[in-house]
């Protein structure tokens, strides 16, 4: 809705040309081959020269770029492109995929085959690469050439992330080219809607700017007109009198008559400069404008996601108000309230506000979230987090607890799995390795494993064990089980539901780290809980056909719709109070048949393997569907992820978060007052964390080898946490930021935690079966 | 073009108020042009249509449209424009008239989206209740957010009465609440397009003259300055 790139993209590329230049000036650029010979798309393949060749420019370099085209749909068709000073011709990549990188890479090679004359390699190859299934995101595309003899290797962007520099090549450029300021002025310039010029003599760097400019104002999408590289022939376009933002090459930009143009904001990517009639920068409130300014300051920062998280945090002070502004009453869409959006902030801001409601971009963001609210879609990102950090600070103080975990893992979390890595213990690495090596039979090995860390009684802390599994399972190389100093731990017995801990922490890394480092032990993400609730048993049946070592997950892929509901429902709970206790507001679980529909009716025929596998053990009755859903991680908000068949670390995900949803069904029916919910959630949730097993008796006995991969996670999980928390000084790894935070006062609400779990074990199999969803999390 | 037209006061009176020598170059070459201009026409008015993809849009333009001949972008780069200068009152009046794409994924057209224009002609498909509907929705919203833009409501397709579901009782009972025309149309037959254009010209034209008119009236500074050293801010860069 909101986004312009296409979901259920098939194909890696629509269509490739070779491009011949302006020979003469009478004769125009053409195609002179093109793959597949069945891209008929008339009205394009007319396009694609004149993008190809959008005027004189120097062809002295090497040079990338992408041009877009829209279809009648308002959809993004991206035009890749590979000039080289040595060839007469164009190389073009069409494709529905904005991955910039991917496809340079993709074009550089072809272009390595078409130099080496062999026409017949470089078909057979396009040939393959075009049938090839889309890659998931982040993971790597392998396409054999040569008779077999060679691979070609692409990653393939994870859409869960900020562009970050340098690997983002368009945003490199863009910072490279255009200074902090002019960058606000640009991105004001955007959150007005103007009609925007950018001009270049390069043709890579204008695309760059114009596709980063785009990027930046995440999470909302341009709407209006947009043409990253505009050709000549195109020119009178400039003239439109609705918001565009525009790609103008320097020859063509010279030609235009200034005057003819109207008001324009104009940059100009060659000598940083940027012409405005506005004062929009001046307009934004000054709060956003300031802290923006200083984040865009501090430059060492700024490599990473700096950038981008420093412009999506100023869009989360300035919109992230719309959680406060969703209106929910029972059997009733959700809406949006504009008053109550501009009140989400204070007084200072709201005339902005108040513009803001007449954006075109903001309306359509709106939409966008509410749709899949009401569809039952949940969703996860960067900005919902962001917003959940911004929201926090003047809340609660476990909300102000979840922003400290988001932060600190987030930013520690990479080096903390490092350390824990390097220090693992060596009893944890042999099991865990055993277990991967015998596969599907784990049963015993968990055993053993289960055995060993009784004695060294973990408690708290399995998710950033977990989390090092993930990060090892994602990694090329063979890593060690994350381990940790276990001889310093008080003696405890297993006794937990023990898929939770590992589902949620795979489904929902960031959060995980935080929570159990920071202090798992006091009721960790309280008001985000139900959604970070851990899984149920059934759901690990999906495991045991999911392939761990494939286990890729985005530390990225977050699901905040938890608290986003919890905001919704905490605001009807009158409403609710009124209704149905057993069903509490969270409970929005009875919906999971029509998610796998909305959710991923357009995956079903591309994936399915694990739906014919669930099948048999029949766990559930909506098992499917959950699995379905669960394994479309593909957000919404990045609809052309769609998963292909046989991706088992996917579906490992997915698991995760079905589980995940599962166990918070059982946390809510265990609840009779609203208003506790959110406490008892989060208790369950540490409880579950904490006891991993005791969950094991409502499973059926097939299911245990699913769960013991999953268990070992859990265990080594728990073993790396742990070492941060108890362990000895003198094995312990520095300990990072979080720990210090930690809350001593664990016991009680362990003890909490244990007589919720025990009561909500009681609750019969088909209470917890027929409620199960995946991340996407449902209610109406 | 159309921005400097609108203008063309305001660099006088800018020049005329402010002292330098910026200012007086700025208002010359500016009037320079609008005598280039005034050769081809008195007047240049962008207009928008609007409607859902299918309800013939194109094709009303195509029957309008001068510039057949340059082919459509609506496909390749999700917009397109039409020009013709026809001739009302003695006065030449040249259009561009502008459409996008998948305009029906707005359940509201913000006003953002009509802010440099001087009309819309909302469109739908008399046979299609849904783009009734639509267009229903955005007449609203541009009633509440974009008091000054011109509007005019088209019911294309008017060629097929069995196919006929919007009745021109209840879309002329809408234009009436919301005070605006009602043309019922047919592209494909070129019933009622001319006289269409022609109306929404003359509407955009008369609006045009009536600003004018309450400018010359109040023929006072503060809009000027206000707009002035903005305007002279552009220029002078």
């Amino acid at each position: 809705m909101g986004s312009r790139i296409r979901d259920n993209v098939k194909h890696l590329f629509q269509c490739f040309c070779e491009v011949v230049g302006q020979q003469s000036p009478d004769k125009e650029a053409w195609i002179i081959q093109k793959f597949p010979d069945s891209y008929r798309d008339e009205g394009v393949l007319k396009s694609v020269p004149k993008f190809a060749y959008p005027c004189d420019f120097a062809n002295t370099i090497v040079q990338h770029y992408s041009f877009v085209l829209t279809s009648i749909d308002s959809k993004w068709t991206f035009g890749f492109c590979r000039h080289d000073p040595k060839t007469e011709t164009a190389l073009v990549v069409l494709s529905y995929l904005p991955w910039h990188e991917s496809f340079y890479k993709l074009l550089n090679h072809i272009a390595e085959i078409n130099s080496s004359c062999k026409s017949d390699e470089l078909w057979r190859f396009l040939d393959v690469v075009y049938h090839s299934s889309v890659p998931d995101p982040g993971r790597t595309l392998h396409v054999p050439f040569n008779n077999g003899r060679d691979t070609f290797v692409c990653p393939c962007p994870n859409q869960f992330q900020l562009p970050s520099i340098p690997e983002n090549r368009n945003l490199t450029e863009y910072y490279n080219a255009v200074d902090g300021h002019n960058m606000m002025v640009i991105f004001a310039s955007m959150l007005y809607e103007r009609r925007i010029i950018f001009t270049s003599k390069k043709l890579y760097r204008l695309s760059a700017c114009v596709q980063s400019a785009n990027s930046i104002i995440y999470p909302m999408n341009w709407q209006h007109i947009f043409i990253p590289v505009l050709p000549m022939a195109l020119m009178d376009y400039l003239l439109a009198p609705m918001p565009y933002l525009v790609g103008v090459p320097a020859v063509i930009y010279q030609r235009v008559r200034k005057a003819d143009l109207g008001d324009v904001v104009v940059l100009d990517a060659d000598n940083n400069n940027v012409e405005t009639p506005f004062q929009d920068l001046e307009s934004l409130p000054l709060d956003v404008v300031n802290s923006l300014r200083r984040q865009l300051r501090n430059r060492a920062a700024l490599l990473g996601d700096g950038v981008s998280r420093a412009f999506l945090r100023a869009l989360v002070q300035l919109i992230g108000g719309y959680r406060d502004a969703l209106k929910f009453h029972q059997g009733q869409k959700i809406t949006f309230s504009p008053d109550a959006f501009i009140e989400s902030r204070p007084s200072s801001m709201q005339p902005f506000l108040r513009k803001m409601l007449q954006l075109q971009i903001f309306q359509q963001f709106i939409e966008e979230r509410l749709e899949m609210l009401n569809n039952g879609l949940g969703f996860s990102d960067e900005f919902e987090m962001e917003a959940c950090n911004y929201s926090d600070k003047s809340s609660s103080k476990l909300k102000q607890q979840y922003k400290e975990w988001t932060y600190t893992m987030r930013k520690e979390g990479s080096a903390f799995f490092k350390t824990v890595r390097n220090k693992a213990n060596p009893a944890m690495k042999s099991a865990v390795k055993s277990v991967k090596e015998r596969g599907k039979d784990v049963r015993t090995a968990y055993k053993g494993i289960r055995s060993k860390l009784r004695d060294i009684q973990p408690r708290e802390g399995l998710g950033s064990i977990e989390d090092g599994l993930d990060e090892n399972d994602k990694g090329d190389k063979p890593q060690s089980a994350p381990t940790s100093p276990v001889n310093r731990r008080r003696p405890q017995t297993f006794a937990g539901p023990k898929t939770s801990a590992a589902a949620s922490f795979r489904k929902d890394p960031l959060r995980q780290r935080k929570n159990t480092d920071v202090n798992i032990r006091s009721r960790p993400y309280n008001p985000l809980s139900p959604s970070s609730d851990p899984g149920s048993p059934e759901v690990l049946i999906d495991m045991s056909h999911s392939d761990t070592a494939g286990l890729q997950l985005s530390p990225l892929d977050m699901d905040l719709m938890g608290d986003l509901q919890d905001v919704i429902f905490r605001k009807c709970s009158s409403v609710l109070d009124t209704e149905d206790t057993n069903s509490p507001p969270v409970d929005r679980t009875k919906e999971s048949g029509d998610l796998i529909r909305l959710d991923s009716t357009p995956s079903d025929e591309d994936f399915d393997p694990l739906y014919s596998k669930d099948k048999p053990l029949s766990v559930s009755q909506t098992l499917p569907a959950a699995t379905a859903s669960a394994d479309s991680l593909a957000n919404p908000l990045y609809p052309y992820f769609v998963p292909s068949v046989g991706k088992s670390s996917l579906t490992y995900a997915g698991n995760q978060s079905f589980l995940y949803s599962k166990s918070q069904r059982r946390l809510n029916v265990s609840e009779r007052m609203p208003e506790q919910r959110v406490q008892d959630s989060s208790v369950g949730q540490t409880f579950s964390a904490l006891h991993p097993c005791s969950s094991s008796n409502a499973l059926s006995p097939g299911q245990y080898n699913v769960q013991d991969m999953d268990l070992l996670k859990e265990y080594g999980l728990d073993f790396k946490s742990l070492s941060f928390k108890n362990g000895g000084p003198s094995l312990r790894p520095a300990p990072p930021a979080p720990l210090s935070s930690s809350s001593p006062a664990m016991s009680s609400s362990e003890a909490a935690a244990r007589d919720l779990f025990e009561n909500l074990v009681e609750f019969p199999d088909s209470t917890l079966k027929s409620h199960s969803k995946n991340q996407w999390t449902k209610f109406d | 073009m159309n921005h400097l037209e609108n203008n063309t006061d305001c660099y006088f009176k800018v020049n005329t108020k402010s002292v330098g020598g910026k200012l007086v170059f700025t208002a010359l070459s500016t009037v320079k042009l609008v005598t280039d201009m005034a050769r081809e026409y008195d007047h240049l008015f962008k207009l928008l249509i609007i409607g859902d993809s299918g309800v013939g849009k194109s094709s009303l333009l195509l029957r309008f449209a001068d510039n057949t001949f340059s082919g459509s972008y609506i496909t390749t780069i999700g917009v397109d424009f039409k020009i013709r200068t026809i001739e009302i009152e003695g006065e030449r009046v040249k259009l561009q008239i502008w459409d996008t794409a998948g305009q029906e994924r707005f359940r509201t057209i913000t006003s953002t989206y009509y802010r440099g224009t001087h009309g819309v002609i909302v469109v739908y498909d008399v046979t299609s209740g849904d783009s009734f509907a639509n267009v229903k929705r955005w007449l609203h919203e541009i009633e509440q957010n974009c008091d000054v833009v011109n509007r005019i409501l088209v019911g294309n397709k008017n060629d097929a009465p069995d196919r006929k579901v919007v009745l021109t009782e209840d879309a002329q009972r809408f234009a009436d609440q919301m005070g605006i025309q009602l043309f019922e149309t047919s592209a494909k037959d070129n019933i009622n397009v001319e006289e269409m254009f022609m109306a929404v010209t003359k509407q955009v034209l008369r609006s045009k003259k009536e600003r004018k008119e309450r400018q010359a009236i109040q023929n006072n500074d503060t809009v000027n300055l206000r707009k002035g050293p903005k305007q002279n801010k552009r220029k002078c860069c």
